[in-house]
């Protein structure tokens, strides 16, 4: 794992050793541990620039830096801390989010990762009525997909874990107590009726298990503040659905609340997949709604802001590294400037300019 | 405008305020799509080096020019002219013709979304070749952009030309900013003609601007069309009076 400083030197830190002199700075993730870490989850921006680069670095930022800490110092006794990501648009809160999986995937965490929780009260084309229990909605794609990318990310841990119980599919298949979870989540892939308790059957054996010590859980979901607002989602008689009768959004919440060991959880309130909250609300109160917020609380608020000089000047220098800035005045102090007064320093805006310049 | 409607004129009667030629002459009405301001009106100074120079460093005919336009009037700049660095004259233009319904918002991210496709298909091939092409890859969009623009420029157009109660084609040659309009008005018609259905606009854009900077493609062909049609119709150059 290369770090990349703000002159041409690369040198070589093992990333447990990312410190305060770090910041601005960007490290190396290998094309192949991406796709094994993060099948899923990155912004797609970001999957772009990886492509266009042939090589995925990520900014060493403040926020990051903080949880790592925490995440080192954690006793694993006590229950689950909850973290939250919060700042405004484009600064960066799922790409430090990003950060933590792969610490933790190097440390060989269990990584339970929900790339957007927005996906899945929205737009979704197949709602069953749920075989388990009937007031609940099943979402098979959604599910059959979320259980391909969690096998890709976590293959190792899968044939170690065993169920606790046995659970019956329908009249012919059904999995036996002390199975390996890889069965679970082929019989969820397989079937794509049954994928969603599928995934609540995972989510619930990780939770029980995590509490023991064999592995330690991360539980990461980005843009939670979906678990308790609104859906768009309607019955075939058109009434709204609300969160907790859908099976998936269930099992989640159950997920985050602290009542189990051996791990952490870090998570991120987005306004940008939100339903029917204002634009400019990015403070966990205004997402998370009263709710929300009561069910979270208590938790550690981590704010995520726009760059400060250094790190923009880190950004700026890794753009040119990579030949990115084309325009023959971008390399000049005036265009530094004019990149700075147009992007407020904010991430998500500078790599939106860069990318015509 | 079909027909030029009647308006008060600002009292210069007649007088064309630039130099444009093929004025209807009809009597009793005026040509309406002049700029409103008089002659006297100067243009904006918008570069900003041209303030930044230091007062002990102006030659006598720069301090003469800038007393001078303390006292004169000046035009308001236009919204689009910036003193941005980044800032490209062909660009706005490009811009603006691709603007519709006066939505330049849309035409200004489709613009940007053009120039980042064709530096995203640039930067593939660019690691894909061997060490010699990769010299002679361009990556920078601008310039594959007004190279591209310049190679579809005809170098002689068609003017219908009224002879003998007859309209006849005649090979002309064309001012540099007919050129460069018509170069923009085929590469935007390009695009949004045959385009393949579903395909969105910077996509085909980028398309069109990659095979143009390398000389082939649909515009290159409909200019040598023209030049073509230019050669086919050569008696007929002595139409043309000035």
């Amino acid at each position: 794992i290369m770090l990349k400083g703000m002159t041409r030197l690369v040198s070589r830190v093992h990333k447990a050793k990312h410190g305060e002199q770090h910041v601005g700075q960007h490290y190396n993730i290998s094309i192949q541990e991406l796709k094994t870490v993060f099948p899923h989850g990155l912004p797609p921006r970001f999957v772009m620039q990886v492509k266009t680069f042939n090589e995925a670095c990520l900014m060493v930022r403040k926020p990051a830096l903080e949880l790592l800490h925490y995440l080192k110092n954690t006793n694993f006794a006590h229950p689950a801390v909850r973290y939250v990501l919060y700042g405004e648009k484009g600064t960066g809160k799922t790409l430090s989010l990003c950060h933590i999986i792969h610490f933790c995937a190097k440390q060989d965490w269990l990584i339970l990762h929900i790339p957007d929780a927005h996906l899945w009260v929205k737009n979704c084309r197949d709602l069953l009525q749920s075989t388990y229990n009937k007031q609940r909605f099943d979402q098979p794609l959604e599910a059959s997909i979320w259980l391909k990318n969690f096998k890709t990310a976590n293959e190792r841990f899968l044939s170690q874990i065993k169920v606790q119980d046995k659970y019956v599919w329908n009249k012919r298949e059904s999995t036996e107590k002390g199975s390996p979870l890889a069965e679970v989540v082929e019989q969820g892939i397989m079937r794509v009726r049954n994928a969603t308790d599928a995934v609540g059957i995972v989510l619930k054996e990780l939770k029980r298990q995590s509490s023991l010590g064999v592995f330690r859980l991360l539980v990461a979901v980005d843009g939670v503040n979906a678990l308790w607002g609104r859906t768009t989602l309607k019955r075939e008689d058109k009434s709204p659905i609300t969160p907790e009768e859908l099976a998936l959004i269930y099992n989640l919440r159950k997920m985050v609340k602290n009542d189990w060991q051996g791990g952490a959880i870090v998570l991120t309130v987005s306004q940008t997949g939100s339903l029917f909250k204002p634009r400019k609300a990015y403070l966990p109160q205004e997402l998370l709604g009263k709710e929300g917020f009561d069910t979270l609380d208590p938790f550690i608020p981590i704010l995520v802001s726009n760059y400060n000089p250094k790190e923009f000047e880190g950004c700026i220098q890794y753009y040119l590294e990579n030949n990115w800035l084309q325009h023959e005045k971008a390399h000049t102090e005036e265009g530094k400037k004019e990149l700075l007064f147009l992007s407020n320093r904010n991430p998500g805006l500078l790599e939106r300019l860069c990318a015509y310049l | 405008m079909a027909a030029p409607t009647l308006k008060v004129s600002r009292g210069w009667s007649g007088l064309a305020l630039g130099v444009r030629i093929a004025v209807l002459r009809l009597p009793g009405l005026t040509q309406v799509r002049w700029s409103r301001y008089g002659p006297e009106y100067q243009d904006p100074q918008i570069d900003k080096e041209y303030y930044r120079k230091p007062l002990a460093q102006l030659t006598e005919e720069e301090t003469y020019e800038r007393e001078l336009r303390k006292t004169q009037v000046i035009k308001a700049a236009p919204a689009t002219k910036t003193s941005s660095v980044f800032e490209d004259p062909v660009i706005s233009k490009f811009t603006n013709m691709m603007m519709k319904g006066g939505n330049k918002i849309l035409a200004r991210s489709l613009m940007t979304q053009t120039l980042e496709a064709v530096k995203r298909k640039q930067f593939e091939k660019y690691h894909a070749a061997s060490a010699e092409e990769q010299a002679t890859i361009e990556r920078n969009p601008y310039t594959i952009f007004h190279q591209a623009l310049k190679n579809c420029e005809p170098v002689i157009g068609l003017v219908p030309i009224l002879k003998g109660g007859h309209f006849y084609q005649v090979p002309v040659p064309l001012a540099e900013r007919r050129r460069r309009f018509l170069a923009m008005k085929w590469m935007i018609t390009e695009c949004r003609e045959k385009k393949p259905r579903r395909m969105l606009m910077p996509e085909k854009l980028s398309q069109e601007l990659l095979e143009a900077f390398c000389n082939r493609g649909p515009v290159i062909k409909r200019k040598h069309d023209m030049h073509k049609m230019a050669e086919a119709n050569r008696a007929l150059a002595h139409y043309r009076w000035w």
